[in-house]
């Protein structure tokens, strides 16, 4: 039987240390911002790769219709609101105002960080989705005066089917998935926020 | 860059053991803890111009360092207290002593406590101020106190209620 005086001491004089040293970390800090650097600098490759890879299509390419060019446009401006939305985020959720907040107030601030992820992963990639499809839709319109007619068809009902399996198989089970999983991070914050909750 | 580097090793050598500790109690298990530590400790590096004109620089480590084990939550698989008291369990079959074993009993318990209970108590077993705990926690310090009270207690009865087991 212990009282709390002896439970204190017994804390006290425990062995385990961190077994990191400074020099370690300092190794790490190193490491942990080339990493994200990395990371960010192939993603601004791979999205500048395909926006120039669309321009050069603009320009070198002699399409027949406008609605070809339009469809370009839209993917290219698909391309850039997912990155533009993506380096937010890591911009946001490195953002060290939040982390020096009162517990409550970044537990706030996590919730609505999912809440936007949330969001971003579910309706806003709807709307990609549709703006894709319209770019295809209009990209058909060229298809249908240079391929031959059965040829077009195929092409169509196979977009079509791919568009349908994304939607309703791969889309729902991801938005389910998604939905679950920021469901209970945020079950799991307003019980911790409920824990800080201070009457006075 | 030296200066900066000699504060950062200051702030790290003056707080990365209480840091541990606090990571330690929160998490339940040592690998976990010094990733957490890490952590807070590379967040307290970019952060160490905003620092400068604070007096109190724990005060600011301890909050990042509880923000950082929140944040740790958010993202950890959920693990229940069984798979957590497995773990300290684990951490200290090695070197088996009596001593060792009340430790891993005192984590066992902590690892039985609400998440802000762990936080507060971490910092109160490390003789922290009650002000500051108060400042880290975000609440006043006459909540504190009754918080404390009461924690203490559920700790102690926790703990002996393991022991006897």
């Amino acid at each position: 039987m212990k009282g709390f005086d002896e439970i204190q001491q017994l804390w006290q004089g425990q062995a385990p240390d961190p077994n990191v040293s400074f020099e370690a970390m300092l190794m790490r800090i190193k490491g942990n911002r080339s990493a994200l650097a990395r990371k960010l600098f192939w993603q601004s490759i791979a999205v500048g790769i395909g926006v120039v890879i669309l321009l050069w299509m603009c320009v070198a390419v002699d399409f027949s219709t406008w609605t070809t060019y339009l469809a370009l446009v839209i993917m290219i401006g698909c391309i850039c609101y997912y990155f533009v939305n993506q380096l937010s985020d890591y911009r946001a959720i490195s953002n060290s105002h939040h982390l020096l907040s009162k517990p409550q107030d970044y537990i706030n601030y996590l919730k609505v960080f999912q809440q936007r992820r949330n969001r971003f992963n579910t309706r806003s990639y709807t709307v990609y989705e549709i703006c894709i499809a319209i770019a295809f839709a209009l990209y058909g319109v060229e298809m249908y005066f240079a391929l031959p007619l059965w040829t077009f068809v195929g092409a169509i009902v196979f977009i079509i089917f791919w568009f349908l399996i994304c939607h309703f198989v791969f889309m729902k089970q991801y938005i389910h998935n998604e939905n679950a999983r920021i469901e209970e991070m945020i079950d799991n914050l307003e019980r911790i926020k409920g824990q800080f909750y201070d009457p006075n | 860059m030296s200066s900066q580097r000699q504060l950062f090793q200051k702030l790290f050598e003056d707080n990365s053991k209480r840091v541990y500790h606090l990571c330690y109690g929160y998490t339940g298990d040592s690998d976990s803890a010094n990733d957490l530590m890490q952590e807070t400790f590379i967040k307290v590096w970019q952060n160490l111009d905003k620092f400068r004109n604070q007096s109190q620089f724990s005060t600011w480590i301890y909050r990042i360092a509880v923000n950082t084990c929140l944040s740790y939550l958010r993202t950890a698989k959920r693990r229940t207290t069984d798979e957590l008291n497995e773990n300290i369990i684990e951490n200290y079959t090695e070197e088996p002593s009596e001593k060792q074993e009340q430790i891993a009993l005192l984590y066992k318990s902590i690892a039985q406590l609400e998440e802000n209970e762990r936080i507060i108590i971490t910092m109160v077993l490390d003789e922290v101020p009650y002000p500051e705990i108060a400042d880290v926690a975000g609440i006043s310090e006459g909540n504190l106190r009754v918080k404390i009270h009461r924690i203490k207690h559920k700790l102690t009865e926790i703990y002996n209620s393991n022991e006897r087991v």
